[in-house]
């Protein structure tokens, strides 16, 4: 029996309590499937959001995406990277910036964003050589422990205890959350990622990025799998407390890859994040 | 000579080298990202696209003067990381490979391709 006892139900009915998205993010999410979006009436409203279109430019303008001209409009954004490629821009600098800071002891929200990002970027790196959609590979690294802010938000003093037990008895904080609060991260993260609509792909990714051994957890779950414990094992972060959380083999070895293409994967993942981190966590 | 990289003629270039600034075709189109390690794959398809020559990263392009890597502090610093984890079970293969990976990364040991 875990301390606290919680309950999804309790979190889903605090659900909109929670920080939303813009009106126009929420808009853009969907969209998705939406073949006859009027992509000008949609730059014109990120537009209006001067802080979120301040962070999308410095994103696309970042040596990653390889532009040659710098781009100072979301509609010059949509022209050089495409409309999938900048929607998935926006909503990175959106959620990077709607959650509360400092609500709970012991929880380093800059370390938070550092490991998704890092997540993010990896999964990207790996996505390109499997030859799977890169931004949806992006966008699920960078969300993939979104509930964990939901849970530090909703329930600060009880994730206190949770991360001061995970430290004590050195073990995994998925592990410490079904202890003392009884309920995930996982399952946090996938009711707020329903309550911002996210598509069926970024929400099987959160779901089974623990377990991506799950029949039908899909490609998208086991490349988060991956780029997770590598950024782990690369210390991006640079916590004292880092551990390299399991890895499933079965998801190893989806991946296909020789171990050069691996230590690829590793030098291209540290050249990138830092600018990609820079333009997201100011 | 303390920029943090050169261009290279083509000849020189060799797999598993960064690029340190996006790389162009003639027709201006970007061909690679920064930060691309460099395959030979890749490198023997350049011709093709009119590259000569190409920016990469100095330290990992020249021998010269390279930082000695301690590679005691690096092995602990593993083993720190992968702490919870038995890698004598079979189940915890792939983070084994992992480890062995990183430390050949970190340690700059030759890979066979």
């Amino acid at each position: 029996m875990s301390t606290h006892a919680l309950h999804i139900d309790d979190l889903v009915r605090q659900l909109d309590d929670l920080p939303s998205l813009p009106a126009v993010v929420m808009e853009l999410l969907t969209s998705i499937d939406q073949e006859d979006v009027d992509i000008s009436v949609l730059a014109k409203k990120v537009s209006h959001d001067q802080a979120l279109t301040a962070k999308t430019l410095r994103l696309a303008n970042s040596s990653t995406y390889g532009l040659q001209v710098k781009v100072t409009t979301i509609q010059q954004a949509i022209t050089f990277l495409g409309f999938q490629t900048t929607r998935n821009l926006i909503t990175a600098a959106a959620v990077t910036g709607c959650f509360a800071q400092g609500l709970c002891k012991g929880f380093d929200d800059k370390a938070f964003w550092r490991h998704s990002i890092a997540t993010a970027v990896c999964a990207r790196v790996l996505a390109r050589r499997l030859r799977f959609n890169q931004d949806y590979a992006f966008t699920a690294g960078l969300l993939h422990d979104i509930g964990r802010l939901v849970l530090v938000t909703m329930y600060p003093e009880p994730y206190a205890e949770t991360i001061a037990k995970s430290v004590q008895d050195d073990i995994d904080l998925l592990d410490a959350e079904r202890a003392v609060l009884g309920i995930d991260h996982v399952a946090a993260g996938l009711k707020l990622a329903e309550q911002w609509k996210f598509s069926d792909t970024i929400m099987m990714a959160i779901s089974h990025h623990h377990d991506p051994d799950t029949v039908g957890a899909g490609v998208l779950a086991h490349i988060v799998h991956v780029a997770n414990a590598i950024v782990h094992a690369l210390d991006m972060v640079g916590d004292a407390k880092e551990a390299v959380p399991p890895l499933s083999p079965v998801a190893w070895k989806a991946m296909g890859l020789s171990e050069e293409a691996y230590v690829h994967v590793f030098r291209e993942t540290e050249v990138q994040f830092d600018e990609i981190a820079a333009a997201l966590i100011s | 000579m303390n920029s943090p990289f050169h261009h290279l003629d083509l000849a020189d270039v060799r797999p598993g080298m960064v690029l340190s600034d996006m790389l162009l075709d003639r027709q201006g189109q970007v061909l690679l990202p920064k930060g691309a390690v460099l395959t030979a794959n890749i490198i023997a398809l350049l011709p093709r696209h009119g590259i000569d020559r190409l920016p990469v990263l100095r330290s990992i392009s020249e021998g010269e003067a390279p930082v000695p890597i301690d590679e005691t502090a690096v092995t602990a610093q593993l083993a720190k990381l992968f702490r919870r984890l038995d890698l004598s079970l079979e189940a915890n293969s792939a983070a084994l490979a992992l480890q062995t990976y990183v430390a050949d990364y970190r340690l700059e040991r030759e890979i066979a391709p």
